[in-house]
């Protein structure tokens, strides 16, 4: 008889869902409709035309810009460029962020320092942060080759020689997101219920394969939510390359929104700028549902 | 059994070691630059490169400070910072809820088109933002600073993560006793997920606080102007007042800064399901 | 909690009345957008309030916009919008796409009309700042002031190098061996310490920057070249006067070893590292604190195997149409034009005078003769050339020349082969255009 009731509430409830996903999803999908949706769209539209961005004139061009830059062997190279520095700062960052926070979970001493410290980098604005690092890493003034010096070590022209310039490019990317990352693990360890721990140690489990067995698959929804953020990031990076090389040396850090800006806002293309952010978008969306396949295959959890 | 003990306090040693060299690493660019912020232009500028000022100067925060009307640039930049901070999570955590916990038609596509907001690029659709802005007669306007921001895609996504590691049992015995959604969620859900809202909140303000390119565009007048758009006087053309930018930029990461140092004791609040009701 | 989110919204929809104000009386208010440099920023105020002493009826309400693309993002987002200031700084890479929407006037319009100037006073201003100012031969804009390029150099390393530091190089030859001269190895670690001449390439500024080609365009006028000719038929980007100039630049680029030297040419020269730089006028002000300690001059660009030539700038000031006072707007710029206001102005900013005549105000030649740095840059003014524009694809084609001027000294590749293939890719740009 409980049982039943229970079931019959069940259902109603979900009935009732659909009402209360509207209320719930108002606030956001106006706001969302006017600022995000809109824009969105009307650079859709963009994308088909040749606009100066002046003037209220937009000729229709259909795919050209699309076909235009599929052609362009600049394109090419800035996409190269951008899966370079998506797979030198993701994995990385990524990597040493779990480790992070996973000792910082542990028995620490100074856990508020240390956890402040690592954070530091994300909230130091693009723009201090440039001014940071185009001074570690001059040729001349900089504290990265006074230290190489003092070791011993032969110095490196960091923003001067094209790969120099990208590993400088990745060495900031990881500095900026890894205090980021995590705080997000640590939000997410947090989400563990201690429970489980101590029903493994019951069970006399060691503490890799609490890691392996626990933490990791509860981490999840975590990982996932990181994974994605990170490579739509690390595929729109755009501040740190305009603080810090402006795409140089030769080209070697331009990456793809360094472009699409570069036609916006140099060249004044906007059309052909919309296109490029199009097929931004497809890569990147084609990247995500592949991470929601492969982690719906890994992790129990619905991502 | 003496080993076993030795062994864990090495292992411990090793532990802390390497932890704070990583940390010092990481913030070492962070400490030269606050050092960098006390000394003349003509300390900076010698080589080799000195770590330690030889004398404090407190001048360039003066100098830096009064360059503009930095103290009306923070006011403003605090007022953005908190309205959208709380506005997004409000909104962000009903639309995580919908997202986790509700079933309706077209949940998960609607989802993906969420997700898909967050890859086209803001420098394209800038143009068309800034348009819709003038048609509701925002330009130069708090509002216009904050309403855009009032709901994002990555809270959402953020929050809706969150929610879905929470064990579902302790909603059932809720809504058995006749809850309703928003009582779940205000109650049982939120109460919860202080470690995802406070990880949110620090970077909603964060983004807030150093946001450049939006208050740029949409900011005309000396009044509504934010820290960001003041600091880059420091910055032109053909040449950088480093003592000045450095000792603005510093100021600048202050407040975030100690908010985060403050605000960490939530997002280290672990769940703890004995202590709930059941 | 719910109580603080109505207070915070209060708060700021009070906070939202402020941006309205309200125009007062009679008096027009003017907007201006520009990007001065900090340093500047209290001679501007300076001349504001003469003019403001002198026009009682108009008040002008400058509006710092932070340099890079920020003037550029903004006045794009007014003219959609309708929002654009009265006066604005303009430049020329995008003058003619503001012509083309019909954002601003041409100035014939109020030059022409009640309150114009005579022909005399336009011819008095320099020529080549009338061109840069000008979109396809007609007068868009107005410069407010005028710059060029000269060459900064330490006198002090001149005479430890045992070089006459009242002789700067006088030619090329004399400026590849003067670089030389003056470059040092101290500790004999295999990296000079002291560089002869800073050589302005930026790799980490990305080919865009303009800078760059701004500073080699008076090497390829030097050596007898031009961007393109003047029917506008054909980019000479690959002229045998480009790639002496290329040539000129990429060997001193090697034998300075300048890969491995900083970019921050300015704090270099202060930290006694560099020997010589290319500079402008606008660095003055800044320069007064910062090189106090330096015994230091300017001196004129070397003269080329052809001419002597120095390139030259300034600020345009264009009308927006949007502007619901574009006499008062004018009567600025016709301000602002008038000789001693322009000795007033380069006096207080050290920005160079945009007319001859102001070099005849006894007032002013005082003050050049207690200021040889601006001297030095005032009598070069009489060298000063404009790039002739493109008609089409003008940034595109900047951007090739960028491109291949980076190839040349930082690739391994040789200056012809570089040139040549930016003047081809440019070349079918103009045949597009046209």
């Amino acid at each position: 008889m409980k049982e039943k009731s229970k079931k019959l509430r069940a259902t109603n409830r979900s009935s009732r869902d659909g009402f209360s996903a509207v209320l719930f999803l108002s606030p956001t999908m106006i706001i969302f409709s006017m600022f995000i949706i809109m824009p969105v769209l009307f650079s859709f539209y963009l994308s088909f035309h040749n606009w100066n961005m002046f003037s209220s004139q937009r000729d229709f061009v259909g795919l050209a810009n699309y076909i235009h830059m599929l052609q362009s062997p600049d394109f090419w190279r800035v996409l190269k460029n951008t899966l370079v520095y998506t797979l030198g700062t993701v994995p990385l960052s990524m990597a040493v962020a779990l480790a992070v926070a996973l000792v910082l979970n542990k028995k620490i001493i100074g856990k508020k320092f240390l956890r402040t410290a690592y954070f530091t980098p994300v909230i130091v604005s693009s723009v201090a942060a440039a001014v940071i690092w185009r001074w570690v890493f001059d040729p001349n003034f900089g504290l990265l080759n006074h230290v190489f010096r003092l070791v011993g070590l032969p110095t490196i022209n960091w923003l001067n020689e094209p790969t120099a310039a990208m590993i400088a490019l990745i060495i900031m990317g990881v500095w900026k997101s890894l205090g980021f990352n995590m705080v997000l693990y640590l939000a997410g360890l947090q989400g563990i219920p201690e429970q489980y721990y101590e029903a493994a140690e019951m069970d006399g489990a060691k503490s890799h394969a609490k890691f392996w067995h626990i933490t990791l698959p509860l981490l999840g929804p975590t990982t996932f939510f990181i994974m994605i953020m990170s490579v739509i990031n690390s595929f729109q990076v755009f501040d740190i390359v305009y603080v810090l090389t402006q795409g140089g040396p030769l080209g070697a850090t331009k990456v793809l929104v360094y472009y699409l800006y570069e036609n916006a806002f140099k060249l004044f293309n906007m059309g052909y700028a919309s296109a490029t952010a199009y097929i931004l978008f497809a890569i990147v969306f084609a990247l995500t549902l592949l991470q929601v396949r492969y982690m719906r295959s890994k992790v129990h959890y619905t991502v | 059994m003496e080993k076993r003990v030795k062994n864990r306090v090495a292992k411990s040693v090793l532990l802390h070691v390497v932890i704070y060299t990583g940390a010092f690493l990481t913030l070492a660019p962070f400490l030269w630059m606050v050092l960098t912020s006390f000394k003349g232009i003509n300390e900076i500028l010698t080589y080799p490169p000195t770590w330690w000022p030889k004398e404090f100067r407190f001048e360039n925060y003066v100098n830096a400070f009064q360059a503009a009307s930095f103290g009306r640039f923070y006011l403003n930049t605090f007022i953005i910072a908190i309205a959208c901070t709380l506005g997004q999570l409000v909104t962000c955590s009903m639309a995580a809820f919908a997202f986790a916990r509700l079933r309706f038609r077209g949940r998960d596509a609607l989802f993906l088109l969420f997700l898909g907001t967050m890859m086209i690029p803001g420098q394209v659709t800038m143009i068309p933002t800034f348009i819709i802005l003038y048609w509701f007669g925002w330009i130069d306007s708090y509002q216009a600073l904050i309403v855009p921001g009032l709901a994002s895609a990555f809270g959402t996504f953020l929050l809706r993560q969150f929610f879905l590691t929470i064990p579902r049992e302790l909603e059932d015995a809720a809504y058995i006793d006749g809850c309703s959604r928003f009582g779940v969620l205000w109650r049982i859900i939120l109460p919860l997920s202080k470690p995802a809202l406070a990880t949110l909140a620090i970077f909603i303000f964060m983004y807030f606080f150093n946001d450049f390119l939006w208050p740029l565009i949409v900011v005309n007048s000396e009044e509504m102007r934010t820290v960001q758009l003041g600091l880059a006087i420091f910055r032109d053309r053909y040449v950088t007042q480093w003592d000045l930018l450095m000792a603005g930029s510093v100021t600048s990461t202050l407040p975030i800064l100690i908010v985060f140092f403050f605000a960490q004791k939530y997002f280290i609040q672990g769940i703890t399901l004995s202590g709930l009701k059941e | 909690m719910k109580k603080l989110s109505y207070i915070t919204l209060g708060a700021f929809l009070l906070f939202c009345r402020c941006g309205e104000k309200e125009s007062a009386g009679d008096t027009v208010t003017i907007k201006f957008w520009h990007s001065f440099v900090a340093s500047t920023m209290p001679a501007l105020e300076e001349l504001l309030d003469r003019f403001e002493a002198e026009h009682p009826q108009i008040k002008i309400k400058a509006q710092y916009i932070p340099t890079g693309d920020a003037l550029i993002q903004k006045l794009i987002t007014a003219v959609q919008s309708k929002t654009a200031p009265d006066i604005s700084w303009i430049h020329a890479d995008y003058l003619g796409n503001l012509v083309g929407a019909d954002a601003i006037y041409d100035l014939d319009h109020f030059i022409k009309g009640e309150n114009g100037i005579p022909a005399a006073e336009l011819a008095d201003i320099y020529p080549s700042l009338i061109q840069l100012a000008s979109w396809r031969k007609t007068l868009y804009s107005m410069p407010m002031e005028a710059t060029n390029l000269g060459l900064i150099y330490n006198k002090d390393h001149f005479r430890a190098a045992g070089l006459d530091a009242e002789s700067p190089p006088q030619n090329w030859q004399e400026l590849h061996d003067t670089a030389l001269k003056l470059t040092f190895d101290k500790d004999g670690d295999g990296r000079f310490e002291q560089i002869g001449l800073f050589v302005p390439i930026y790799p980490s500024s990305g080919p865009l920057n303009a800078w760059m080609v701004w500073q080699w365009m008076p090497f390829l006028w030097q050596a007898g070249g031009y961007m393109i000719n003047e029917e506008q038929t054909e980019v000479l980007f690959n002229s045998p006067a480009a790639i002496q100039a290329t040539t000129l630049w990429k060997n001193l680029y090697d034998a300075l070893d300048m890969r491995s030297f900083t970019t921050d040419y300015d704090i270099s020269f202060a930290a006694n590292r560099i020997s010589m730089a290319f500079d402008g006028p606008w660095n003055l002000p800044r320069f007064a604190e910062l090189l106090k300690d330096i015994d230091w001059a300017v001196a004129p660009l070397p003269a080329g195997p052809v001419k002597s030539a120095t390139v030259t700038g300034g600020e345009y000031l264009a009308i927006f149409k949007q502007s619901q006072h574009p006499n008062e707007a004018w009567a600025f710029i016709k301000w602002i034009i008038q000789p001693e206001i322009q000795a007033f102005w380069s006096m207080k900013s050290a920005y160079l005078p945009i007319r001859k005549k102001t070099l005849e105000i006894p007032e002013y030649q005082a003050y050049l003769q207690d200021h040889p740095h601006l001297r030095s840059y005032v009598e070069q003014m009489e060298y000063s050339q404009a790039p002739r524009p493109f008609d089409f694809y003008m940034m595109e084609s900047t951007l090739l020349l960028a491109e291949a001027l980076e190839r040349a000294t930082l690739g391994r590749i040789d200056p012809a082969t570089a040139l040549n293939e930016a003047a081809q890719k440019a070349s079918k740009l103009l045949q597009i255009g046209q």
